[in-house]
Parts: C-alpha cells; sequence; structure tokens
C-alpha cells in the first residue's frame, strides 16, 4: 500500500467518485459540481480512459478544468473539448440512452436514493425553501445515479423527503425508465442500495470514521452490509492528479466544493 | 438604432406585465442593468419567468416585492450560498412558486418560440413531486400513437425578455460570447425582447460568430447599451462574477432591512424617493 498522504475530505470523495466511472461512459452533473467534475477529470487520466463528461450549465464537454472552478456556468468551462448550447444538454438528457451517470444531490436525501432540492417542509409553506430541482426529475432516465453530499447529518439523510426533486427508487416498488441509484458518497462514508428493499445500505467507512458516528449522523435505519470495510483512501497518483487539476485547491478548503 | 434604459423599460415592461423572463444562468449574464431599472421604477410583474438557474436578478426582483409568482427550477447562488429574498418570500407565502424543472422550462420555450400548444415530456419526469405541485402547468394526457399516460407541459410565451449578450449592432442583431445558456430561446418564444450588451458590434462581428451564437434584429425589440451591465453577476466574453459583491449581497439580504439597505446603496431607491 501506498505511504500515508494527508488529504482532504472532498479528495477522499473525488477519488471514490472517480473510481465509479469506466471508459468511454457519458456523465453529466448540475450546480454546484466542482467535486464531480474533478473526479471525472481524475477518472480519464486514470481508470477511465475516454470517459465523457457534461459540465452543468455550462454545456461544456470534457472542460479540460486548468484550473477547477467553483460555479458550473464558468466561462472558463468552455476550454473544453467541446461544447453544447445549455439547451441541446436539455434536449438530449431526454434521450435516456445517452446519460450513463448522473451525479447528482440534494438538501434531503432519503433511505430510496430520492433527492429534494426544493421545499423543506410542507410545500406550500416550507420551513426551508431549497433552490429548486433544476434538471433533477431527469434522473429517472439516467443509467444509474450517483449521489454525493458534502453534509451528513439527520436534516440531510432523512427517511423521507419532503418533496421528491429527483426520483430514486420511490417507494422501493416503483418501475424506473432508468438504473436508479447506485452510490452515495458522505463525508463520512458510501453507501450503496439492498437489492431486495432498494433501501441505502453502509458500504464502506471513510478511514477514521466509525459505525456508530455514521448510524448517529444518519435519520433513517441503514441497512448493514454482511462484511465492512474502509474507503481507500486516495493513492499519492490520484492526489497528484487532482492537485494538478485543482491548482487553486477548492477541495482543499479555498471553497466548498 | 439603440434604446436609452429608462425608455425600453418604460416602453416595453408596462406595470403589470404578465409573464417576464430573464435570461443568463446561475450568476452569469445576468441582465443586472435592466433588472435594476425595473426595480428603481417598482414595476410589478404578475409572474416571473426565470431560465433553468437563475440568481441575483430573480432575487433582487423578488426582494422589492415586485413578483407576485415565480415560475422557476432554481433560484440560488450556487456554492455561495442560498438565495436569501426567494427564500423569504416563498417561505412566508407572500409570493407564490410555481414550480418548474428545466425540462419544462426549455421545451416551453421551444413550444413558445414554435407554436406549439404544448409539449409532452419524456417518461420519467412524472416521478417528481413539480408536476404534482402544479397541475395548472403540467397536465396527463394519454399518447395518440401508443395510449400510454404521459406528462405534458404547457408552452411559454413570454411577454416580454430580458436578456443580455456582449454585442449588437443598430439594426438590433445580435451577438453572443461564452455560453449563451437558454437566452436564445427565450428571445425567440417572447413577445417583445430587450437585450442588454457590452459595447456596438464591430463592422466584423458576424464573421466571428457561428449562426448558433446569434440573433436577427427583427426578434428584438429595443438595445440599450449598458457597459459593465452585468455585475456583479459575469458577462462571458467580458468579465467574471464579483464574489465579494454577491457574498456582501446574500450578507445584506438576509433581514428586509438589510436588503432595503442594499437596494438604497446600489441606485436602486424608488424612483419617487430622492436618493
Amino acid at each position: 500500500m501506498s505511504v500515508a498522504v494527508e488529504y482532504s475530505t472532498a479528495e477522499l470523495m473525488a477519488a471514490v467518485l472517480a473510481r465509479q466511472l469506466r471508459p468511454a461512459e457519458v456523465a453529466i452533473m448540475g450546480a454546484v459540481s466542482a467535486l464531480p467534475q474533478a473526479a471525472c477529470r481524475l477518472a480519464q487520466l486514470t481508470t477511465a480512459p475516454g470517459l465523457w463528461f457534461i459540465a452543468g450549465g455550462s454545456g461544456a464537454v470534457n472542460p479540460h478544468l486548468e484550473p477547477l472552478v467553483a460555479s458550473s456556468c464558468d466561462e472558463r468551462l468552455l476550454d473544453a473539448d467541446a461544447v453544447m448550447p445549455l439547451a441541446d444538454v436539455i434536449l438530449v438528457e431526454g434521450r435516456g440512452d445517452l446519460i450513463d451517470v448522473f451525479f447528482a444531490g440534494g438538501l434531503q436525501i432519503d433511505a430510496r436514493g430520492n433527492c429534494n432540492l426544493g421545499p423543506v417542509g410542507p410545500w406550500r409553506h416550507p420551513t426551508l425553501r431549497g433552490p429548486g430541482g433544476v434538471g433533477l426529475p431527469f434522473i429517472a432516465r439516467a443509467g444509474r445515479v450517483v449521489i454525493y453530499s458534502m453534509s451528513h447529518d439527520r436534516r440531510t439523510f432523512v427517511e423521507h423527503v419532503d418533496f421528491v426533486s429527483g426520483p430514486g427508487f420511490i417507494n422501493g416498488h416503483h418501475a424506473l425508465p432508468g438504473g436508479g441509484p447506485s452510490l452515495i458518497v458522505t463525508p463520512l462514508c458510501t453507501m450503496d442500495f439492498d437489492p431486495p428493499t432498494h433501501r441505502a445500505r453502509l458500504a464502506t467507512l471513510h478511514p477514521g470514521v466509525s459505525m456508530d458516528t455514521v448510524v448517529e449522523a444518519t435519520g433513517f435505519a441503514l441497512a448493514m452490509p454482511d462484511r465492512l470495510v474502509e474507503t481507500p483512501p486516495p493513492t499519492s497518483q490520484e492526489l497528484s492528479i487532482l492537485r494538478r487539476i485543482d491548482a487553486g485547491g477548492l477541495l482543499r478548503g479555498g471553497a466548498r466544493p | 438604432m439603440f434604446s436609452s434604459l429608462e425608455a425600453a423599460i418604460d416602453e416595453l415592461v408596462p406595470e403589470g406585465t404578465g409573464l417576464l423572463a430573464v435570461g443568463g444562468m446561475h450568476m452569469h449574464n445576468n441582465p443586472m442593468q435592466l433588472v435594476r431599472e425595473l426595480v428603481r421604477r417598482r414595476r410589478h410583474v404578475h409572474r416571473l419567468l426565470t431560465s433553468p438557474s437563475a440568481s441575483l436578478a430573480a432575487d433582487l426582483l423578488i426582494g422589492a416585492g415586485l413578483v407576485e409568482e415565480v415560475a422557476t427550477s432554481y433560484i440560488g447562488f450556487e456554492h455561495l450560498g442560498l438565495a436569501p429574498a426567494y427564500r423569504r418570500a416563498a417561505e412566508s407565502g407572500s409570493m407564490k412558486v410555481y414550480e418548474l424543472c428545466e425540462a419544462a422550462i426549455v421545451h416551453g420555450l421551444y413550444a413558445g418560440a414554435g407554436g406549439l400548444p404544448f409539449v409532452p415530456l419524456p417518461r420519467g419526469l412524472e416521478l417528481s413531486d413539480i408536476s404534482s405541485a402544479n397541475p395548472e402547468h403540467f397536465r396527463t394526457i394519454i399518447d395518440p400513437y401508443t395510449g400510454e399516460r404521459v406528462l405534458a407541459a404547457a408552452a411559454l410565451r413570454p411577454d416580454v425578455a430580458l436578456i443580455h449578450a456582449i454585442a449588437a449592432d443598430d439594426h438590433h442583431n445580435v451577438f453572443f460570447a461564452g455560453a449563451h445558456f437558454t437566452d436564445r430561446l427565450m428571445a425567440m418564444a417572447a413577445k417583445k425582447v430587450i437585450v442588454q450588451v457590452e459595447r456596438i458590434a464591430e463592422p466584423e462581428e458576424m464573421a466571428s460568430h457561428p449562426a448558433e451564437s446569434t440573433l436577427p434584429g427583427f426578434l428584438i425589440s429595443a438595445v440599450v447599451i449598458a457597459p459593465g451591465g452585468c455585475r456583479p453577476t459575469a458577462s462571458h466574453g467580458a468579465y467574471g462574477y464579483d464574489e465579494a459583491a454577491l457574498r456582501a449581497y446574500l450578507k445584506l439580504a438576509r433581514t428586509e432591512e438589510g436588503f432595503t439597505e442594499y437596494l438604497l446603496a446600489n441606485g436602486m431607491a424608488p424612483a419617487e424617493v430622492p436618493a
């Protein structure tokens, strides 16, 4: 194994997300997506050569990310292999046979992988009005959905979202046109989905995180795996690529990715 | 022919405009000069339609109490935080949220631009709560070809659209730089269009612009020359967003008093009150 190197939680998460991607797949992400963008670029340079990724509202396809930027519509993203007008991106998201991986998130994420970026609390009189779901309804059509969240607490991880912006497995018994959620990555752990019940199941614990910490921070009963393993930390090669992409240190606390 | 800011707003955005569309995406290409003039004039709109992801332009209009309903799929500031005026208005119920998703906005504008009465949407979009939260806009219909139930959305035909572009010539031909987001579509769907631009187009402007990055003058009602007019949001091709100024807004706008203070400090005192 590689020598222990210091890394940030976001760098660990980027490495985990990158390992989800396979060569020649097409991935897409929306607002506040510096983290999955870094993961996609890392994957292109390591385990997923030929991966394609569309960086949110900019319409940039394979942005070179020199540097990684915080806003998904930043003009610097247009330094890319190709650029699609945003309306074209939204058009082809509907095809259903094109997007292999959709990176999603929410203010609330529930046990079935449903995501809420809209109203928290009663719809008409929300206690917290989130920004809105943008393209999250499209996750129902994607090949698979990878959910990421920079918060892991009981407000974020709930049994049922108050509002479904992005449909996960709904109530667990619903036929989806796409493949549904496959993984959740948080600052504490990764979760996959237990096939028969379609409920989130603890998959790996990040180094130094205890199972009690995760259970305590999760607002639903988390299914447990037969065998619990530690999330493999980023290798020195992964870290050196990430730090070349992210010279400005967005993933190291420069700003929230 | 170029218009003055005052004349363009006066003539084209009357008090009580039914559906006003405002372009840009996130903290980029918000037509802030046009929006600030609306705020200064305290022009009320029945329904504000945003691009798939709105930011400061929408939050200012909402905070100033000028919006009865907002048709949107996102109002926020990405990594900088949530939209304070939008939150306050939606949480207190003083403004109605007309829930849309990006597909309903983009396909709805396409329908508006093309004279399509409505648009059927891709399967799976009915699974989100957005459509059930807005039965006025989303309906379930029977696909006449397959007999299956499909979700449909209404066409969007804004009375007026406010957008930003890098340049325009005196025949109102408009040129975009960088990403033009959903602004061309918004302009094609709207009955009237006001464009604010950074500068007057160079004689050779067309040579450097592919077809998909222009709009012909016959679609445009007025062009206002507004250098720096997107600040503190970015203007692609000209400048980036001013993060410090946006953070300052977000901090002030947390309270109604702070929001009013922001308006006064940024030239948006009500027209009848001497600034």
